[in-house]
């Protein structure tokens, strides 16, 4: 629990020195999603919480969680390892929820395990080998491959987590705008 | 008041201002558009406006605002002086607009911070054409009427002297102004405004400064007085007045309050001071009047008057803006939202599980939580009704598209307009002006025919487009009414073969009149086979289903051949807090409005029929309704299979009506609709969430959207 609180203090603090973005620059949160740590730039991160209650939205994509209320607003919280397609898990109350904040929509990702708040330079961030470890359906929200130390964390493109099917919407409008 | 003078501040007072004065100038000249020429009044409304217009840009350096507003002002200053006969009334009326559509314009780019950089030469020498024309027709039958200045009077005012506290000075103010100045009397006006801010009271002579252009030659002539009511020092006095390029010298004189009162003591108006000095010496209540003075509008020769003296509190707006304060939108909003999770905190503590422990005395709690639900409700109607704005002002924009089509294609029409006073939530009437427009263009340009066609059916020649407004049961109906040809059924039902639209398998004859009218909304479908200028790409009525569909609107069409057409929109009232019954489904609670739900009933499987493809139906009191279970429809878990331990809603939508299954009842109340953040893609039959009393979260449902 305390590691989980200092890491929630630590990126508290890159928040609040958000002016100094060299302070953030090459800092990434990592958790835990099946066997693979994964990274995410902090400065997304706009805070983590407690697991909570749910209230469930049918018809949407199984990875869509629902909507919950965080201080009276109301956010949409996707499961991250459904999203990945991996096995999902039972929540416990280790389980926590990351509001990342991606070009002013604000998701929560549920993930197994918060690991830490990790330093990579750029010379140690590797592009996503094209046949690699990494499973299939996840390669696509990876952009690069960080080492620290002997371990590496996949280093996530929030906006491809949140939105695999940008392109598609994309050419909808297209055709909608030749018809008009 | 605490507003500094500074630009800034004038530059958003100088925008309010000049356009409200310009939407008052287009209402205005738009109700007179077919009248034989304007009424002395309108006349002497236009030249004010234009003055003030000329006089505010001026200070404000917009040169082509005022340049254009000068030209204007001529015009209607010839107008009101020498009265001609013959002017083309509806060429004025375009020139009239003209203008103001020039003047909007610059201000918009004012707003957006770009420089007023719009080419006035043009329009200047439009205008220039037109006087000259207007002058020769006249000829010269006019010209021994020597003009006359209009002047403008302030409606005779009581005022009661304020009692003057110690620690109050009297300042006797004398400023002179530099013989070259330019609009002196916008300069001494600057300064009333000034030291409007400190002033227990304020004289100033002479008093109108602004509307009456012979104070000019008078603060030349006997210099601007003032006489101040102030508990500021007499440097402070000074450093507000402040010296500047324009003023020449001022002199400051501190006084009693008996000389105070005594006003300016200067020759023509003696007697009146007088009669007032005795009336002030008996109480510090003094009660004051004015000469008689002629009414706006008619004409006065210029006598020699110095300095008629004005009292003024500390502000003393026209007498119709004063019941009003603007306010900006976003605050408004914040407000409406802190309202709301007050609205939904007050349910937290009310329901809150602590007070069910039993054997709790909550008598008192009780009655201070009715006093407090009653506040809280109060407060509720009192934002939303701030929130409500009449539609007059988007029915008098569409008042003047009709002009603008219309003219542009030499169709005749007239617009009627009924129940314009209809108010609506303020979101929803920004949602309902593109679409309206877009209605009023079709119903002018499609709808109405052109003169020679109406001839030819034997209808009176002028076309005429209504537009209609009335509550009704909770939701606003704005209905477009045009007495044109009507749809042609046939020629939609071919274009939407062409378009493949059709199902193959189906006859024509089986589509209804208004499944076919509702074609025409499909994008990229328009019947008319040339563009115009202004319809005919198939744009438009697809855009006015967007935007109707996102306020959760619908749009009807009613059209017979020869006839016409009507397009009804139908539309909420208010976005944001709706009556709501909340029932749970399995785990999941949803919310449904209050209005729609006809009756709540308890079924037993006898009522039931089962169809063997899966529909089931219920008989009640020899109805029969379609059943839709929402727990079945949503594929939730764990829901009520057994209609006997659920509920059923009769649900009235769209003329039709469907019976809601779910597992049970939990309560009514208001909720404060929030939208489904928009990452979550649309979901058939829900139109929002809100936040319940225990601080989950339900969700609303949209029975136009359980019924497809």
């Amino acid at each position: 629990m305390d590691e989980k609180k200092e890491e929630k203090d630590q990126a508290v603090e890159n928040n609040a020195v958000s002016d100094g973005y060299d302070e953030q620059k090459g800092k990434y949160m990592t958790f835990l999603s099946g066997n693979e740590y994964f990274g995410l730039k902090i400065q997304y991160v706009s805070e983590i919480i407690q697991f909570q209650a749910i209230t469930e939205i049918p018809k949407t994509e199984d990875y869509i969680k629902g909507l919950i209320n965080l201080r009276g607003k109301v956010i949409p919280v996707i499961d991250v390892r459904l999203r990945f397609k991996q096995e999902p898990f039972e929540y416990n109350d280790r389980t926590c929820i990351i509001v990342i904040d991606v070009k002013s929509t604000i998701v929560g990702l549920i993930v197994e395990r918060i690991a830490e708040v990790v330093e990579i330079k750029e010379e140690n961030i590797l592009p996503p080998p094209s046949i690699g470890r990494v499973d299939k359906s996840c390669h696509k929200y990876i952009y690069g491959i960080g080492k620290v130390g002997d371990d590496v964390k996949l280093l996530l493109d929030p906006e491809k987590l949140l939105n695999d099917d940008l392109s598609s919407l994309e050419q909808a409008s297209e055709v909608k705008n030749e018809e008009e | 008041m605490a507003e500094e003078f500074s630009t800034e501040g004038m530059l958003d007072m100088y925008l309010f201002e000049n356009e409200q004065l310009l939407e008052q100038l287009q209402d205005m000249v738009l109700e007179q558009k077919d009248a034989e020429c304007f009424d002395e009044d309108s006349i002497n409304e236009i030249f004010r406006t234009m003055h003030t217009i000329k006089g505010s840009s001026g200070i404000m350096m917009f040169d082509n605002i005022t340049a254009v507003s000068h030209k204007l002002e001529d015009i209607f200053y010839y107008l009101r002086e020498s009265h001609p006969d013959n002017v083309p009334h509806l060429e004025l009326v375009e020139h009239v607009l003209e203008v103001q559509d020039f003047i909007s314009n610059e201000m918009d780019k004012i707003r957006n911070g770009d420089s007023a950089d719009g080419d006035s030469s043009e329009i200047i020498a439009r205008l220039d054409a037109f006087l000259e024309k207007i002058k020769g027709e006249d000829g010269e039958k006019k010209k021994k009427e020597q003009p006359a200045p209009n002047k403008h009077v302030e409606p005779s005012q009581f005022y009661i002297a304020p009692v003057a506290s110690s620690a109050s000075r009297f300042y006797r103010i004398y400023i002179t102004f530099f013989k070259e100045t330019e609009m002196v009397n916008i300069h001494a006006y600057q300064t009333v405004y000034a030291l409007k801010e400190v002033a227990e009271d304020l004289l100033y002579s002479p008093e109108d400064l602004i509307s009456d252009e012979s104070s000019v030659e008078t603060i030349f002539k006997d210099g601007f007085k003032l006489l101040l009511q102030a508990q500021c020092s007499e440097a402070e006095v000074r450093e507000l007045i402040g010296v500047g390029y324009d003023i020449e010298k001022v002199d400051v004189y501190e006084c009693s309050a008996e000389e105070f009162l005594q006003g300016f003591d200067f020759g023509a108006d003696k007697p009146v001071i007088e009669s007032n000095v005795k009336k002030d010496e008996e109480g510090a209540q003094a009660g004051k009047t004015e000469q008689a003075t002629p009414k706006p509008g008619d004409f006065v020769v210029k006598s020699k008057e110095p300095g008629k003296r004005k009292t003024l509190a500390k502000d003393k707006p026209k007498a119709e803006k004063s019941s009003f304060i603007s306010v900006n939108v976003s605050k408004m909003d914040q407000l409406m939202d802190l309202i709301g999770e007050l609205v939904i905190s007050e349910s937290v503590v009310l329901q809150n599980p602590d007070l069910k422990v039993p054997g709790l005395n909550l008598n008192s709690f009780n009655k201070a939580a009715a006093q407090m639900t009653k506040i809280s409700t109060d407060l509720q109607n009192v934002i939303m009704s701030m929130r409500m704005v009449p539609l007059t002002n988007t029915f008098q924009k569409m008042n003047r598209i009709v002009f603008d089509v219309s003219r542009k294609l030499g169709k005749d029409i007239e617009f009627v307009m009924v129940g314009e006073q209809t108010e609506v939530d303020k979101n929803i009437i920004e949602h309902i002006s593109d679409p309206l427009m877009h209605m009023v263009r079709n119903a002018v340009d499609h709808g109405i025919e052109t003169n020679e066609e109406r001839k030819k059916s034997g209808k009176r020649e002028k076309g005429k487009v209504t537009l209609s407004a009335r509550t009704e049961a909770g939701k606003v109906w704005i209905s477009v009414i045009d007495n044109g040809a009507g749809l042609d059924r046939e020629k939609i039902l071919a274009k939407a073969r062409k378009q493949g639209i059709l199902d193959e398998n189906r006859p024509d004859s089986a589509y209804t009149d208004k499944e076919v009218y509702q074609f025409i909304t499909m994008p990229g479908f328009s019947t008319n086979e040339q563009i115009t200028e202004y319809s005919g790409r198939g744009v438009g009525m697809d855009v006015v289903i967007q935007n109707i569909q996102a306020i959760g609107g619908v749009l009807d069409i009613d059209s017979s051949p020869g006839e016409g057409s009507t397009m009804s929109l139908k539309i909420p009232l208010t976005l944001a807090i709706i009556d709501g019954i909340v029932m749970e489904t399995g785990n999941s609670s949803f919310v449904l409005e209050t209005g729609v739900i006809e009756q709540f009933v308890h079924v037993t499987e006898d009522m039931m029929i089962h169809e063997p493809d899966g529909e089931e139906y219920v008989m009640i009191r020899g109805e029969c309704f379609p059943v839709l279970r929402l727990g079945k429809w949503y594929g939730l878990k764990e829901y009520e299979n057994s209609v006997e331990n659920g509920m059923m809603l009769i649900v009235d939508v769209e003329d039709k009506k469907i019976c809601l299954f779910v597992d049970r009842l939990v309560n009514e109340q208001e909720i404060v609709v929030k939208p489904i953040p928009s990452y979550i893609k649309k979901v058939k039959g829900l139109s929002g969430c809100t936040q319940l009393g225990d601080g989950s979260i339900a969700l609303i449902l949209d029975p136009g959207g359980l019924l497809e």
